[in-house]
């Protein structure tokens, strides 16, 4: 099942073209990495995917349906680049915040129920962050609120999960039990994931497409066979020259 | 408490504690959204609503609900649909509404006392009239709060994702600060045209100095809301003194406080 469709998808703002007749698919249970230069419009792309741009042309299907069409907002799940970056003085609880998550199950009149609430918890154990619960979300770390955010978009039990640039803002140590953790998502729970990166070297170990976008699409395919040195020159616009490590023979990824 | 044997007092509590529960409430969304300056300037819009009806001969009140209205949602008009800050548009609507306002007070002689209390708030002022509608308002207000609560929260914590859970943000915006305008208006006997903006924000920035929910901090901002206008009419009375004024000073002392006791 495609997640995604994206056909010939274009954005002109004031006549600059943002996104140059894009065209992809996204399936269910794919790990998604979009990498490419600051400027190039990986931000845009979600943005327009998830309705918040409108695309000047070309065609979006969101499970299937047409993007205009489509309103089971619970099954994506979305965390935004400034994820880590919120409010420091807003005044809302860490259970508050991944409660949020719940409102797209929600219709006008029916209040938060005990299944609302089993969600929340277990939202929050899939993240660690249940200990937290009654702490106020600027009172967190970086990566605790990024996990908290990520909470709430699983909150809606959601089949897809989209992370523009998700370690902004986040140490070294945050990052790395990250994407364990969403490599777990994605295997035991068939959650598909799409996210922005610019740790390229991370990437490469797990995930099963790459987009780079640099205004165009420039790659869609395997991974390994795309992450090399020519690939890298043309995304950047650089002489790139990639260094291998081999992380098994680290001991520590 | 023998004031309470006066009914234009007794019409004054019920309004005035009315109008403080909804102004917190409503308040909280706003200042949340940063958005504060809104209540400002929609009381100056209100202001140029009594002046056309002082000139006029129609309910000043009425009128001010209408320009309020309609101010409200031009401000969400232009801050969603141009390339301009929000801060900007309000201070644009704010002079603006002022030099109306004054200037068809004066091209009409009726600068009076019965514009100053207008701009300040009297007790003497409120009438039955006055109750019953802001009462009636207040519980459709209420309701339309409470029912779209969490969403509300949702906007003012991150509108792009509010957005894509489904969230009809711009209407909700547009609900909220039509609410916002109305509280504004009904507010104007009361606090006055000019003061009502700090019934709005200040029991809202006094509940945040104690870290707490989203919840509590709604709930702590209503009761210094209730408490200011409680103290605020009071003193009123006693000393003769415009109420809007007294209000705010309440609630500026409990700020005050909130600010001491809440010292790192």
């Amino acid at each position: 099942m495609n997640i995604f469709e994206v056909k010939n998808l274009s954005l002109i703002v004031d006549e600059v073209t943002i996104l140059d007749d894009l065209s992809f698919n996204v399936k269910q249970g794919d790990y998604v990495a979009i990498i490419g230069p600051n400027g190039g419009g990986k931000s845009t792309l979600i943005r327009v995917l998830l309705k918040l741009q409108k695309a000047t042309s070309g065609t979006i299907k969101l499970f299937g349906e047409d993007q205009n069409r489509f309103n089971n907002y619970s099954d994506i799940g979305y965390v935004p680049q400034r994820a880590s970056l919120i409010d420091e003085k807003f005044p809302a609880t860490v259970l508050e915040v991944v409660q949020m998550g719940r409102i797209a199950k929600k219709s006008l009149f029916q209040r938060f129920n005990d299944d609302d609430k089993n969600a929340c918890i277990s939202a929050m154990k899939k993240m660690s962050v249940e200990d937290l619960s009654s702490r106020l979300i600027g009172e967190l770390s970086g990566g605790q609120r990024q996990r908290v955010m990520i909470a709430r978009a699983l909150a809606s039990n959601p089949k897809v999960l989209i992370l523009d640039e998700p370690n902004t803002g986040v140490d070294m140590l945050s990052q790395k039990k990250f994407y364990a953790t969403l490599k777990e998502l994605n295997e035991s729970e068939n959650i598909t994931i799409v996210f922005i990166t610019h740790d390229i070297g991370v990437i490469a170990d797990n995930i099963t497409n790459l987009l780079c976008v640099n205004r165009s699409l420039l790659e869609s395919q395997n991974p390994q066979e795309v992450i090399g040195c020519q690939t890298m020159s043309k995304l950047y616009g650089i002489d790139a020259h990639l260094i291998h490590h081999d992380h098994s023979q680290c001991g520590d990824h | 408490m023998e004031m309470l044997e006066y009914e234009f007092m007794q019409r004054a509590f019920i309004a005035g504690i009315i109008i403080a529960i909804l102004a917190s409430v409503s308040g909280s969304f706003i200042v949340l959204k940063r958005y504060s300056m809104l209540s400002e300037t929609l009381a100056h819009s209100a202001l140029v609503g009594v002046s056309v009806g002082i000139v006029a001969g129609f309910s000043p009140m009425i009128a001010a609900v209408f320009v309020a209205l309609v101010s409200a949602w031009l401000i969400e008009y232009l801050r969603s649909s141009f390339d301009i800050y929000s801060d900007a548009i309000m201070a644009i609507f704010l002079s603006a509404s002022l030099a109306i306002a004054i200037t068809i007070i004066s091209l009409a002689g009726e600068f009076n006392s019965s514009i100053f209390s207008y701009l300040f708030g009297s007790i003497l002022s409120v009438t039955t009239e006055d109750v019953t509608t802001i009462f009636i308002f207040a519980l459709v207000a209420l309701f339309i709060l409470a029912l779209f609560y969490r969403e509300f929260c949702f906007i003012a914590f991150d509108e792009d994702v509010a957005s894509t859970s489904g969230v009809k943000v711009k209407f909700l915006n547009y609900l909220l600060v039509t609410i916002v305008a109305i509280v504004i208006a009904l507010s104007i006997r009361v606090v006055g045209s000019l003061l009502i903006g700090a019934l709005m924000v200040i029991p809202t920035v006094a509940a945040l100095q104690f870290k707490k929910s989203f919840a509590l901090t709604v709930l702590y901002a209503t009761i210094f809301s209730i408490l200011s206008v409680i103290v605020g009419m009071s003193l009123s009375y006693h000393f003769s003194l415009p109420s809007g004024a007294t209000i705010v000073l309440a609630i500026l002392v409990i700020f005050i406080l909130s600010l001491v006791v809440n010292r790192k």
